[in-house]
């Protein structure tokens, strides 16, 4: 029996379900307990295409969920919106598990049938940004790439004939490639609101690479953990002192240079060029919707505010659309980064987004999507 | 006022119960005010939604005023304090967009306060012909 606050370390029994695994394969094994024993009816899984795309899916097939083990860093999905309304277990970077909290603020998600394997998240890339890199960075054909992991700030492409390329990802960043932008500054590095919180930092000595560090974050937590304890599908033992110590380290130098990457991204803009500014990046906007469509936080369904004044014919020097989301955004956007990802021209939505919401969130000392506690900020008291 | 002077379109939204009231004081207590202002009568502060405030700018107003009852008086027990939650959001936003913070201003005045609502009024119309049209105005209005 696990105890709420425990830091394991595991990895799957299946030797199969292992090796596939990022690190061990824990989180798919998980996973596929929680289905097996009927703690869930469906598991939201990433079904593979290639390296670059893949397809969130809710199966209640456990050798689907078996199969669909392995991390990818150059799929950006936020997977928040597929556990709305169902019983389900899904896997989530910290990005995905804010998004999935906020839901539940909003009654979007019922997060007592709902639960969460946190993974730890040091970024995710633009497929078609990866693409370009492999072609210019590693002078590799991105049809040739078999595998691609992180080690050491490295990222690393293996091909189909078994070489092997690594360049720094700080070589990559200062180049224009490597992790999104909104990643770089991620404020959320270990997934602390979701119900087990892994990852690989901290797992040294002989199981490197092959096994996961597991903390467990609450008793939905315990639940999931010692339901694939008992199924055979999980082995864990305690995470020693040094263990303990190395993640810690890891997470506050990922936060140290997020906080960096923040000062570079987000440099000041005078006051009187600030509205031209946005009035010229918003004017590009053919309003299509997406933004909002793919936004995790958003719970207002089809017939929103932003959305009834969601018009090309309208001749406003700024949308009302995006003053709208501006706004509704202020307390709950965590920089996900999805509204820019799907801009079909390129507008770096989600830094403006950002240069709105974090300043209001910090001044109430509010970090979205961390816990349950503090209902959203726009619609109650504030003191 | 010499014809050619710019005049600024003010928007204020009055609450039904006291600020509105307080229009009315200031009109029947004969208190000079500006043409500048259209007021736009609802039952609540509370009832103000920020996109009532963004529109009006967009469709034209160079200055928004919300206004309502003083808290602790409010009619419908709590709804000015929604209005004033509310409106942090929409102040902080107002500056981050650069649009100048006096476009954007709050005051709560009761329905006795005539005069207090006429000084606000002539104040905000003295401010924003300093910082001219709006920036949001759109095209073809004035
Ligand atoms: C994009 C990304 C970045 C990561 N960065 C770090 C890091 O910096 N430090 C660290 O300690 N750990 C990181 N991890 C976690 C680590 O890679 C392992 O997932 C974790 O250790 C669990 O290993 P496992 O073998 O048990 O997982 P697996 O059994 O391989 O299960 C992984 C699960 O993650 C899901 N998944 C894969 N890709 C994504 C994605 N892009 N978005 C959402 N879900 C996905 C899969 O569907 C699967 O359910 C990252 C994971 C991802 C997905
Ligand atoms: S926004 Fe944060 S949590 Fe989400 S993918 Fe990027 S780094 Fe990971
Ligand atoms: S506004 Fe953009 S960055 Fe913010 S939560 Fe929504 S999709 Fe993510
Ligand atoms: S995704 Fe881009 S183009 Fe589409 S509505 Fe949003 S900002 Fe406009």
């Amino acid at each position: 029996m696990v105890r709420v606050g425990d830091k394991l370390i595991g990895y799957a029994t299946d030797p199969d379900v292992r090796s596939r695994g990022a690190s061990g394969g824990l989180v798919t094994a998980v996973l596929a307990a929680a289905l097996e024993k009927g703690l869930v009816e469906g598991v939201v899984v990433l079904k593979r295409i290639d390296e670059y795309e893949a397809i969130p899916v809710i199966t209640d097939d456990v050798q689907e969920v078996l199969a669909s083990g392995g991390s990818m860093h150059a799929v950006p999905v936020n997977l928040a919106k597929y556990a709305a309304g169902r019983k389900i277990a899904m896997p989530g970077k910290p990005c995905d598990v804010r998004g999935v909290i906020e839901q539940a603020k909003r009654n979007g998600v019922d997060l007592e049938s709902t639960y969460i394997v946190g993974l730890n998240c040091g970024g995710t890339m633009h497929p078609v940004v990866t693409r370009e890199m492999l072609v210019r960075m590693y002078e590799t054909d991105p049809e040739d790439v078999a595998g691609e992991e992180i080690e050491k700030g490295k990222l690393i492409f293996r091909t189909k004939d078994g070489e092997e390329k690594a360049i720094s990802i700080d070589e990559l960043e200062d180049a224009g490639y490597g992790r999104r932008e909104n990643c770089r500054y991620c404020t959320v590095k270990i997934p602390t609101s979701a119900d087990l919180a892994c990852g690989n930092w901290g797992v040294i000595g002989e199981v490197a690479g092959s096994a996961t560090f597991c903390e467990v974050m609450n008793e939905k937590g315990k639940r999931l953990l010692d339901n694939a304890i008992d199924v055979g599908f999980v082995e864990v033992r305690p995470a020693d002192g040094k263990a303990i110590a190395i993640r810690e380290k890891v997470n506050s130098a990922m936060l140290k240079l997020g906080d960096e990457w923040k000062e570079r991204v987000f440099t000041g803009i005078p006051d009187q060029e600030r509205l031209t500014y946005y009035m010229e990046q918003f004017a590009d906007c053919i309003h299509c919707g997406a933004c909002k469509e793919v936004c995790p936080v958003c719970t207002c369904g089809e017939d929103s505010k932003c959305t009834m004044f969601h018009s090309l014919a309208d001749n406003y020097r700024m949308s009302m659309y995006h003053m709208v989301r501006l706004l509704h955004l202020s307390d709950s956007c965590i920089g996900c980064g999805q509204c820019s990802d799907v801009c079909p021209v390129d507008i770096p939505v989600t830094s403006i987004f950002r240069r709105f919401a974090d300043p209001a969130q910090k001044k109430r000392n509010y970090e979205p999507g961390m816990d349950l506690t503090r209902p959203p900020f726009l619609e109650v008291m504030l003191k | 006022m010499t014809d050619n002077e710019w005049e600024p379109k003010i928007v204020a939204f009055c609450c039904n119960w006291c600020s509105y009231g307080g229009a009315d004081t200031a009109g029947m207590g004969r208190f000079q005010q500006p043409s500048s202002l259209r007021i736009i009568r609802v039952m609540c502060s509370g009832r103000i939604d920020p996109m009532h405030v963004l529109n009006a700018f967009l469709e034209g107003a160079d200055a928004v005023l919300v206004t309502g009852c003083h808290i602790g008086d409010c009619h419908y027990v709590n709804g000015n304090y929604k209005a004033e939650v509310r409106y942090r959001f929409l102040e902080e936003m107002v500056r981050e967009l650069g649009l100048e913070p006096e476009r954007l201003q709050l005051n709560w005045i009761s329905a006795s306060e005539g005069e207090k609502f006429a000084n606000f009024v002539r104040d905000v119309t003295a401010q924003v012909k300093q910082l001219g049209p709006s920036p949001l105005k759109p095209e073809g209005v004035n």
